[in-house]
């Protein structure tokens, strides 16, 4: 038996000192998980879960069945900057969520014209006209500082959010 | 032939080649970058049925009646405000730059001055950020510690005094507060009350005794002509006139000469310092002479005082306006509409009966017809406004068009002034049209104008229901009366009670009669419903009536008896022709139980044309014993309590 032992330790060493030569190199790589098959996606359950038209169809449906988000050219051939457009993205995003809490009925679309950075926003009548523009003028004037380019809100309200279907 | 032929064909070719060898490249145009932008921008007219371009293009958020309109456009200046009080407060998330290039504007702005030693730069900052009180102590402290000051510095710090009248100028971040009525901006003295309020409020701070500016100019060894300017200038703001002609007159005595601003000024305070017309219209010709003496030029803003003068100076204005005028043009200064609106204004004036001068607002038209202005006094932005108001009291509609293709022209939209402004030129120009267009041509503007640049008020709109009248097209009531709910005019009770006499008055064809009835039962609607503390409106015996008439004319019996009940209710008394009508329908139908009620109802009012109800019903009616014993009942009554 310790013949054995040593013979397959021995086997073992030659082994790995195979893998360490220059032909046969593995990395290890280290990242958080992605979940790219949970991402956005609502699952299907009992049938009493009220779901919007963007959020019932899932991400390899853009494009075909859905429209994008937020539309910038940092993404075409030669262009930079999609990362910074990225960031400035999520923080429009959650500033929105917050300032207009519980009013928006859908997703917020960010689209990039020039100089100018357009947020169309789709709220719940649930304020008073008065109180929206109220949070519309301190948006603006506080996101054309903070960004240094103008920025305008378009907003669309509806009475109640539009369910497409229940989930 | 043919040679002589060839010949003329090289001449020609040879011509030709000569001017061909001329070319001329043209220079090439340059285009401003915004270019295009205006190209494409002048393709578009207004789009008469969207909001002014603050709103949001939604319904819910689109504001219908004027209060409205204020409220959306300073809740959105509040919010504004409120980032800016945000940005200002923690300036270091606001720093980093992204912008290429750098724009200023959207930095945040240093509230608070940066340099603290005492020194004259720290006095030009302060000056520039328009501290006034910091400024005066920081330039005592300089004058205790015996720095000079030069002369320049000091000029600016007498400008900044004397342009505020010595107290810091109101924080801009603060909406002005204003209290004007929502409602009828229409009359003319109400609405002067409103603007020279406001102005007076702005202005509280007269001219003090030995205040700061007077102190600092009196420590200046050698005042030259731009102290002397500020100050003259600081005292014909804030009202001390005399003083200012006294201290012209130490300018003139320190023999300096005084600039075209300070005789702008002094031309503007003449007519306070006399009484007499002619008196203060030599004391203008005397200033205007030693302006030529020193060998000062006029400007625009001259001609405009003096004309701004001329209006307090009566008939003597009237003699003079038009050479003043010439010879300012002699000196190639063209009037603006300022000028144009003082002139105006010395003729027409306001409430005065008219001597035949309506041709000066054609001749000031006529100059002015297609031409674009600038912004060049701020008195420009009364040009329309007065113009207008002539063409309402000389009833000119022709020369209102033409004000009216004015304001189309070109930069002029911008100077129509501000939101009051504006609705006070729509309202008078609106109140024109009804009163002598016909109502194809009303419809048109009201289409156009209402609302999206013009909420009308109550007064207006009953104006354009008198046209409606006059024109005989009564059954475009309803869509009316669905413009006045929508505007907020619903609960104004002697608009409404109009409404209902006008549907009442005739009978109209069958379609119009059911549109009638739709309308009135949605009116009833409004005096009922009375929630969140609106304007209540009480019924009244003529609206009333009205009301049932109309529901009767479109054969609404229940609906008329439902209402018909509401007299006891309401403590109202029907008149005799009503009930009368009621028992005409009735009988059309037949209901004898309800011509009986009808009578007994008649007879609870202790109406005197009762027993006529009763032989009616009698004659009339197909009743049985125990009717006709009731009806024999109630004559008696009657009769007794005659």
């Amino acid at each position: 038996m310790a013949t054995s032992l040593v013979r397959k330790t021995k086997l073992l060493s030659m082994v790995s000192s195979q893998l360490n030569s220059a032909a046969c190199f593995r990395n290890i790589h280290c990242t958080a998980a992605c979940l790219k098959n949970r991402a956005a996606r609502i699952r299907v359950a009992k049938g009493d879960k009220p779901v919007t038209y963007e959020q019932a169809y899932h991400p390899h449906h853009i494009g075909h069945r859905k429209g994008w988000l937020s539309q910038h050219t940092s993404n075409l051939q030669g262009e930079d900057g999609a990362a910074e457009r990225v960031v400035e993205d999520v923080f429009i995003r959650r500033f929105m969520y917050g300032t207009f809490h519980g009013c928006l009925a859908d997703e917020v679309v960010i689209k990039r014209r020039g100089n100018l950075l357009l947020i169309c926003a789709v709220m719940i009548q649930k304020l008073l006209p008065s109180k929206f523009y109220f949070l519309i003028g301190y948006t603006e004037e506080l996101l054309s500082h903070f960004y240094k380019c103008p920025v305008k809100i378009e907003m669309q309200t509806v009475e109640e959010k539009v369910v497409y279907k229940y989930l | 032939m043919a040679s002589s032929c060839s010949q003329a064909l090289r001449h020609h070719v040879c011509k030709s080649s000569r001017i061909l060898q001329e070319i001329v490249i043209p220079k090439k145009k340059t285009w401003s970058k915004e270019a295009v932008l205006q190209a494409l921008a002048s393709t578009v007219n207004r789009d008469p049925t969207a909001s002014d371009y603050r709103f949001q293009d939604d319904p819910y958020l689109t504001p219908k009646t004027s209060s409205e309109f204020k409220l959306f456009s300073l809740s959105q200046e509040s919010g504004r405000n409120a980032a800016k009080y945000f940005i200002s407060t923690y300036p270091k998330y606001f720093q980093k730059d992204y912008a290429q290039p750098h724009i200023p504007c959207l930095m945040p702005e240093t509230l608070e001055a940066q340099i603290e030693e005492v020194s004259e730069a720290a006095l030009i900052e302060r000056i520039q950020m328009r501290k006034v009180k910091a400024a005066v102590d920081l330039y005592d402290q300089l004058q205790q510690a015996g720095t000079p000051v030069s002369l320049d510095v000091t000029n600016q710090l007498l400008d900044l005094i004397c342009f505020y009248g010595d107290c810091d100028p109101a924080q801009e971040n603060v909406p002005e507060q204003r209290n004007e009525e929502t409602e009828d901006v229409q009359d003319e003295p109400q609405t002067k009350k409103g603007r020279a309020s406001k102005a007076s409020d702005k202005l509280k701070a007269a001219w003090k005794e030995n205040n700061n500016a007077e102190r600092i100019f009196a420590l200046l060894s050698e005042p030259n002509t731009h102290s002397y300017s500020a100050l003259i200038r600081g005292m014909v703001k804030y009202g001390a006139y005399s003083k200012a002609f006294s201290t012209y007159t130490d300018l003139l005595n320190n023999q300096l000469k005084a600039d075209v601003s300070t005789f702008n000024a002094l031309i503007t305070a003449a007519p306070e310092v006399k009484e007499k017309y002619n008196e203060k219209w030599e004391l203008i010709v005397d200033l205007l002479k030693q302006m030529a003496e020193q060998k000062v030029k006029p400007n625009l803003l001259t001609l405009n005082a003096v004309l701004k003068a001329l209006r307090r100076c009566g008939t003597v204005g009237k003699s003079q306006a038009f050479p003043v005028i010439s010879e300012m043009r002699a000196l190639s200064i063209d009037p603006s509409l300022a000028s144009y609106n003082h002139l105006l204004s010395i003729f027409y004036k306001p409430g005065a009966p008219f001597q035949g001068q309506t041709d000066i607002l054609q001749e000031v038209m006529n100059e002015v017809s297609g031409k674009s202005f600038t912004p060049q006094d701020p008195d420009d932005a009364q040009f329309f406004i007065t113009a207008v108001r002539i063409c309402l009291d000389t009833k000119d509609i022709e020369q209102a068009y033409r004000v009216h293709e004015l304001l189309g022209v070109g930069e002029n939209w911008r100077l129509l002034g501000n939101d009051f402004q504006q609705n006070i030129y729509h309202a008078r120009f609106f109140s024109l049209l009804c009163m002598m267009e016909n109502i194809d041509v009303v419809l048109k503007w009201y289409r156009d104008l209402v609302p999206s640049v013009y909420y009308p008020s109550s007064n207006v709109m009953r104006d354009l229901l008198q046209v409606l009248d006059t024109d005989n097209r009564l059954d475009l009531i309803p869509q009316i009366w669905k413009d006045l709910k929508q505007l907020g005019h619903g609960n104004r009770q002697t608009l409404v009670e109009e409404l209902l006499t006008l549907m009442a008055r005739e009978k109209q064809n069958q379609e119009v009669q059911e549109t009638f009835a739709e309308c009135a039962l949605d009116i009833k609607k409004m005096y009922d419903t009375g929630d969140r503390g609106k304007v209540m409106m009480s019924w009244t015996a003529g609206s009333l009536s009205d009301l049932v008439s109309v529901l009767l004319a479109a054969q609404r019996r229940q609906d008329a008896w439902e209402i018909l009940k509401l007299f006891k209710t309401h403590n109202r008394v029907p008149s005799e022709e009503l009930l009368d009508k009621f028992l005409t329908c009735i009988k059309e139908s037949g209901d004898v139980n309800q011509a009986l009620e009808l009578v007994q109802i008649s007879a609870g009012f202790c109406l005197p044309g009762t027993p006529k109800l009763i032989q009616r019903v009698q004659q009339e009616f197909l009743l049985s014993e125990q009717q006709k014993s009731m009806l024999s009942d109630l004559e008696i009554q009657t009769f007794n309590s005659d």
